[in-house]
């Protein structure tokens, strides 16, 4: 029996808020539509966006000073004109999945309430309590569900059909019993999400590990700006899981050992509510130095007591049950532990601002778009902005889902899939399945995770990046000669499924380490020892990575998108 | 946190795969355990550490996707948002852990959900409106509005409660709370047009809200605190306050209950199994009310007492009642 081949006019990987609101978009103009993911769409890593979604809704505020802020946030590495783009269609957007339900949390006046977060001039992030992404990903789906989109839960999409610069589906496997199917399509479109999961300490779900941005460079494709990996300041304690900003945003202090405010000395003006990557530096720099806490010294304190339980209660309730459960502390009544964790994904699936993905720097792929997280438009540059992402999950996956109806209406044709195109995804299965030897995933991946944090975390040298590219290279070659996996069986084999995820993992790791050696400057969440400032003179461009047959990395650039926004020293 | 301190701990842990196991089996794994921990990390380390085959849901960790319910000792749990420390403090140091629902079970800790998928689809839980795809305004909703959601957004489907529903466990039809408080939360959405619609789903007789037993284990183990159970309290009143209550055995008892109460300040068994079954229908029950009879537990018709603080009685029925029968 022949593996079954389904058609549809659009397939979409990954049902967060991206996929999802493309799906629904693409559903609505009756097109026919299915939405690939390896979870349920309600598990989706959208849904753990705690603090926000930024629209400059009020009346103090505007389009154009969103736009500066993101511009100033991303180090000027953002392209202007989609910067402009999203910000202009932010309220829009909001306000939309306002009426489709989303439960945002009310001024007295009914209208949605908005607190401030890092790096912005006006309270600008519009707020579920610290659900936002919840409300927002819960919303979407069942507006989804209510358009009738196909969702084919607990599919691992292994591959895209990639021919002659066009992508023509996605090969597939039931992971509840390994059967595989071909998806062929007219427009593909991946939402697969970011790659922080490749770092020991990180805020992420055990599901982002990035295979979306593997499968596509497996194909020779590029990913751009992959050394920018975003180090959210404030993850709990040892196991990084996220204080959102909001923390901050509401008056949250960061105490070190000795109890001063420290980051009166990083950011006089904008203190706690500096842009992420300068807080982020702050936190590591003294714990460095001497000045950590808690039973391993390796975090600082955030103290929000002042609060008072009434606002920590309304506002922060999830958070203040997040410390009680990881740290057993209480924000009610003490300071909690916190420190800089691998959070979010800058780099990604490079993209035109309409999501149509690149070949290269002039040339794109055909039928084949791109949209939140793992893609780059790119509209957070060097760093994002908090609350920014959520936003850019939600309006992109939207913006790109018409845009994807506009080149089906205007006529993409189906390039008919065939058996063989499953061949390479049923190859690297049945690899991984009876590979032999006495490496096993979870080893492989603590030494990935523990190595990418020491050598290319929030401080990176030439020194340690060299290190980590022959790490890498030392972690692959163990991978595919040497990684056996327990289960042999068909049913849910999980096993299978972290030992093909570690190797995507591998893979992307290396053009986060190969992009960062090269570019010998600092800039946002790019922090080099060797090259502390920013040099806009040789790297005010975007870097363009392409890996070979052999699993090398060449690396290529493209020119920023520069706008009304003028380049200037950032200083929070 | 000053320390972190360690126990030893055995775990007995249900092992199954559909695809080569006839029966389960309880395995045994031992190890230290850091007072850092929650369940997930013990799941994550008999996978690790132990055997690779060992398979369970999870994504988030931190509690917020609803992946990784199972149960430990029989009680429900979410893994990533249950400290180990709290729970050795309940169970002590030998622990089982099991997947929610047993005869559900396809692989270890893994169990087929589609039932509880089916059943929440079933009770249109989505905003029914027409969306305006380009707003210029929100629409407007007063904290206070927002509040009457009571918190039913919150939920994240991990089906803790829906798994140890005795309701559910009897009665294959049946609804279950996590789609009874997605019901709700809608239904108490300003912006919602399809209460009535959604009420005449969850008002089914044998799947719908009148065969919750109120045994309030939903509300003891959901992990968010949603409290299903005030929910489907909430839509047995909306049945009658949008007049969606048709004349049947579940909506009559209902009925019959709370005239009752209001008769006499007692329940009156024998009128309540009457009025909600008919003359006719009483019938079938009289060897049961002889019995009960005989055991003193009803008395005759005539001979039913009137409460002593029935004047007070009514003015409590009077004052908390928001709907008309």
């Amino acid at each position: 029996m022949g593996i079954p081949i389904y058609t549809y006019d659009a397939v979409i990987v990954g049902a967060g808020l991206a996929g999802t609101a493309a799906a629904r978009e693409l559903e609505k103009a009756g097109k026919k539509v299915a939405v690939i993911t390896k979870l349920h769409p309600l598990r989706s890593h959208s849904g753990a966006a705690q603090g926000g979604i930024n629209a400059a809704l009020s009346d103090e505020d505007s389009i154009e000073l969103h736009e500066f802020d993101t511009v100033k946030g991303a180090d000027y590495l953002a392209d202007q004109d989609v910067v402009e783009l999203m910000c202009k269609e932010a309220p829009e957007t909001i306000r939309w999945a306002e009426r489709m339900g989303a439960a945002f949390s009310r001024n007295e006046d009914g209208t949605i309430a908005q607190r401030p977060f890092g790096g912005q001039s006006s309270p600008r992030a519009c707020y579920a309590k610290d659900r936002t992404g919840l409300t927002l990903l819960q919303t979407i789906y069942e507006q989804a569900l209510r358009e009738g989109v196909d969702f084919w839960d607990e599919w691992y999409a292994a591959d895209i059909i990639y021919k002659d610069g066009k992508v023509s589906g996605v090969v597939a496997f039931n992971i509840r019993n390994l059967e595989y199917a071909i998806f062929n399509a007219r427009a593909v479109m991946f939402a697969t999400g970011g790659y922080a999961r490749s770092y020991k300490i990180n805020s992420n779900a055990h599901a982002n590990t990035g295979d979306g941005l593997s499968i596509v460079a497996r194909h020779g494709l590029p990913l751009e700006d992959m050394e920018f990996v975003q180090f959210h300041p404030s993850g709990l304690s040892g196991n990084g899981v996220l204080i959102s900003e909001a923390a901050r945003g509401e008056g949250g202090r960061l105490l070190n050992s000795k109890g001063e405010r420290f980051m009166e000395k990083y950011a006089p003006n904008k203190l706690e509510l500096a842009s992420r990557d300068v807080v982020s530096r702050a936190i590591i720099n003294e714990i460095r130095e001497g000045r950590g806490v808690g039973p391993r010294k390796d975090a600082v304190y955030i103290d929000l007591v002042h609060l008072g339980k009434d606002l920590i209660m309304e506002r922060l309730p999830e958070l203040r049950d997040l410390a009680i459960t990881f740290l057993g502390l209480d924000m009610v009544k003490e300071p909690i532990l916190i420190s800089a964790t691998a959070h979010y994904s800058m780099g990604g699936i490079p993209m035109d601002k309409d999501g149509h993905v690149r070949k290269n720097n002039t040339e794109f792929v055909e039928g084949f778009y791109a949209a939140g997280e793992c893609s780059c438009s790119s509209v957070h540059g060097a760093n994002r902005l908090g609350a920014n992402s959520v936003l850019e999950a939600l309006f992109f996956g939207r913006h790109v889902g018409q845009s994807m109806i506009n080149d089906l209406n205007e006529g993409i044709e189906l390039r008919k899939a065939t058996q063989e195109d499953a061949d390479r995804t049923i190859d690297e299965v049945n690899v991984t399945l009876n590979r032999n030897g006495t490496d096993t995933v979870p080893k492989l991946r603590e030494e990935l995770q523990q190595s990418m944090t020491d050598n290319a975390g929030v401080f990176r040298t030439e020194e340690t990046l060299v290190q980590q590219v022959e790490i890498l290279k030392e972690l692959r070659r163990r991978f595919h000669e040497n990684c056996r996996i327990d289960d042999k069986s068909k049913i849910f084999n999980t096993d299978l499924q972290e030992a093909i995820e570690l190797g995507h993992m591998l893979d992307f790791s290396l053009f986060i380490v190969e992009s960062a050696l090269a570019r010998k400057e600092s800039r946002g969440a790019h922090f080099r020892e060797d090259y502390n400032t920013r040099d806009d003179e040789n790297f005010l461009k975007h870097t363009m990575a392409y890996m070979d047959k052999n699993g090398d990395i060449t690396l290529d650039y493209m020119d920023v998108t520069l706008g009304k926004h003028e380049l200037k020293e950032r200083t929070y | 946190m000053t320390s972190i301190t360690t126990q030893t701990i055995t775990f007995k842990v249900f092992r199954f795969n559909t695809e080569t196991d006839y029966l389960p089996a309880y395995k045994e794994y031992q190890m230290e355990v850091t007072s850092e921990e929650v369940v997930l990390d013990i799941l994550n380390r008999i996978k690790w550490e132990f055997d690779g085959s060992f398979s369970y849901r999870r994504s988030c960790r931190h509690g917020i996707c609803g992946a990784c319910a199972v149960k430990v000792n029989g009680k429900g749990v979410l893994a990533c948002k249950e400290r180990m420390n709290d729970i050795i403090e309940l169970f002590g140091n030998e622990l089982t852990i099991e997947p929610v629902s047993l005869k559900r079970a396809v692989k270890d800790m893994i169990v087929d959900k589609a039932d509880f998928w089916e059943k929440h689809d079933a009770v249109k839980p989505y905003l029914v409106a027409d969306i305006d795809e380009h707003p210029e305004q929100e629409s407007l909703v007063t904290p206070e509005q927002a509040e009457a959601l009571l918190e039913a957004d919150l939920c994240i489907q991990c089906g803790l409660c829906h798994y140890s529903c005795p309701a559910i466990e009897e009665n294959d039809e049946f609804f279950g709370p996590a789609a009874f408080a997605a019901a709700y939360r809608f239904n108490a959405d300003v912006r919602d047009e399809g209460t009535k619609e959604r009420l005449d789903v969850v008002n089914q007789m044998g799947a719908g809200v009148w065969d919750c037993v109120k045994c309030f284990e939903c509300a003891e183990v959901c992990p968010k605190e949603v409290n299903p159970i005030e929910k489907i309290t909430k839509l047995h009143n909306q049945v009658f306050e949008y007049g969606r209550a048709p004349n049947n055995v579940a909506v009559r008892h209902a009925v019959g209950f709370a005239h009752s109460i209001k008769k006499h300040g007692l329940l009156d068994e024998g009128e309540l199994v009457r009025y909600s079954e008919g003359n006719l229908g009483v019938l079938k029950h009289v060897p049961v009310a002889i019995q009960m009879y005989k055991k003193g537990k009803i008395v005759l018709p005539w001979n039913m007492p009137k409460s002593d603080k029935l004047d007070e009685i009514k003015k409590l029925v009077k004052i908390s009642s928001t709907v008309k029968f």
